[in-house]
């Protein structure tokens, strides 16, 4: 809140209503979707339990965050968005295997702070229904594609996933690139 | 109920939920398209109708705005059927023809409906497009390929199911149902070749439902699954629960006619009736698809995560189905009566 910078809106129109706007805008900016869907990758290597936590963490930080930042008028002048997909990227390709309340801490946060910054870039353009898009979005997304993980064997597809993680991880390092250059 | 019938009520639970806390214009009907009907009479002379659905007494909040050198001849009239107003004007054009002239609507991105707009040339030639609310303007052109109307028709289904929540609904209560894979195959298809057969026979105008009686009718199939969910879940016995396919069969001709509703207001074109018809049915099946699709892999999910949820929440959805189904019955009842 106490940061500089300027919210942009970049609202999905759907021409379906609120919740679908919202469903709509989340599938389709990149900079949220795809650390969301990293993060259930990452949920989804580490077992059953940490995806349980993250299913009620995530989409309810998220809400939280949102519905704070619908209040705000300021967004953090520093690449939150390539910052999740760095860090998050970096979990997934690196398997690395965390305490349970260190996943749900970062997922915690992960929710807070990009929920704020869809609730200051979308409250001029998005009713608070929404946010409920979002998070009902969220939360299917975050289950299938958790289970889908925790559902594949060990070996080549585990390695699959974490081919995704390094990709993530990449496309976090070019946004910061950009966000340094000025871009 | 065999095992992996038991996944589905968090799934259908959750979805449900999140049905409850739509906002209520979008729970308590569909979506009803305005249209837009634009009729050469001589020269530069043209008749405009344009055709506001009503749906619940509440008039179309968007309003149509003809291109800045029309000129309106004579007194427009504004007339009121049962279901939506219509005002009709003779316009002159100023001598330029209707090729890019643009059509607004402001207040439809308010909305959540389509205006199709339909032209009928003095040489019998007819030409369509659309306005959306993503979109409230419409350019006129000469006539489209019959790609863009399929794909403004699969749209229009798509759009159509996916607002249609008395639909979802029902096909929510068949899946709560069924006991197998192959049981729920049979159901799936029974109620699609039933909303076919009368949404073609609707539209080819051999057979029409009046609106309210029919939606108080979907309303009540719906009412009609919530006690028969928890007779399957007690491990009961009855036609339905032993023959799903056969209400879904049944109810399926009641949907057809419902979503009828929402391609006949669109004023087809004769020539493009066929393709429209396939078209918007091929929609209305792709987003029944998505969204079983997605309740079955919601179940999956819940299963592989290994979620236990609360007994009482396995008893939520019947009786959600049961007495949302039972408003909807009560609230459309009265709608038909004029208690409304």
């Amino acid at each position: 809140m106490l940061w500089p910078g300027t919210a942009t809106a970049h609202l999905v129109t759907t021409g379906m209503g609120p919740v679908y706007d919202g469903i709509g805008h989340l599938l389709l900016t990149p900079e949220d979707i795809i650390p969301v869907v990293a993060l259930a990758l990452f949920g989804g290597m580490r077992g059953a339990e940490s995806c349980r936590k993250l299913l009620m963490i995530v989409p309810l930080c998220w809400l939280l965050g949102g519905i704070t930042g619908f209040g705000g008028t300021n967004i953090p002048d520093f690449p939150v968005q390539a910052g999740s997909l760095l860090l998050i990227g970096l979990l997934v390709a690196g398997d690395v295997r965390l305490p349970v309340p260190v996943t749900v801490g970062i997922a915690g946060l992960f929710g807070l702070l990009h929920g704020f910054m869809n609730g200051v870039t979308l409250n001029n353009e998005l009713e608070p229904l929404g946010l409920l898009g979002i998070t009902i979005a969220l939360i299917v997304i975050i289950t299938i594609v958790s289970a889908l993980v925790v559902s594949i064997a060990e070996g080549w597809k585990r390695v699959a996933v974490r081919v995704g993680g390094s990709w993530v991880a990449a496309s976090g390092l070019l946004m910061f690139g950009w966000y340094l250059k000025g871009a | 109920m065999v095992s992996w019938t038991k996944y589905l009520w968090p799934a259908i639970l959750f979805l449900w939920l999140a049905l409850l806390l739509l906002p209520n214009e979008v729970l308590s009907h569909e979506s009803q398209p305005g249209a837009v009907e634009i009729r050469h009479l001589a020269g530069d002379r043209y008749e405009v109708a344009w055709r506001a659905p009503i749906y619940y007494n509440k008039p179309h909040p968007a309003r149509l705005q003809l291109p800045k050198n029309w000129q309106t001849i004579g007194q427009p009239v504004q007339r009121r059927t049962r279901d939506a107003i219509l005002f009709t004007r003779i316009v002159s054009t100023q001598g330029e023809g209707l090729d890019g002239q643009i059509l607004r609507f402001p207040g439809l991105e308010s909305t959540i409906t389509d205006v199709f707009i339909k032209i009928a040339l003095a040489d019998g030639s007819v030409m369509t497009t659309t306005a959306r609310p993503t979109r409230p303007w419409a350019e006129l052109r000469g006539e489209r390929s019959w790609h863009i109307t399929a794909r403004e028709y699969l749209f229009l289904g798509f759009h159509h199911i996916l607002l249609g929540l008395d639909h979802l609904l029902f096909v929510l209560g068949l899946l709560l149902i069924v006991k197998s894979r192959v049981m729920l195959l049979q159901t799936i298809t029974s109620f699609t070749i039933a909303h076919s057969i009368t949404l073609a026979i609707a539209t080819l105008g051999y057979a029409r439902a009046p609106l309210p009686p029919l939606n108080a009718a979907i309303a009540l199939s719906i009412m009609f699954l919530g006690p028969e969910i928890m007779r399957a879940r007690r491990g009961e016995d009855s036609l339905t629960i032993a023959r799903p396919w056969l209400a879904a069969f049944g109810f399926g001709l009641l949907h057809g006619f419902g979503f009828a509703s929402g391609l006949s207001t669109t004023g087809i074109p004769k020539t493009e009736l066929p393709w429209a018809l396939l078209w918007f049915n091929l929609g209305v099946e792709f987003g029944q698809l998505v969204f079983v699709s997605l309740i079955l892999l919601l179940a999956w999910s819940f299963r592989t995560l290994k979620i236990v949820w609360p007994k009482w929440v396995e008893v939520v959805p019947a009786y959600s189905v049961g007495s949302l189904g039972a408003y909807w019955t009560i609230q459309r009842t009265m709608i038909m009566i004029g208690g409304f």
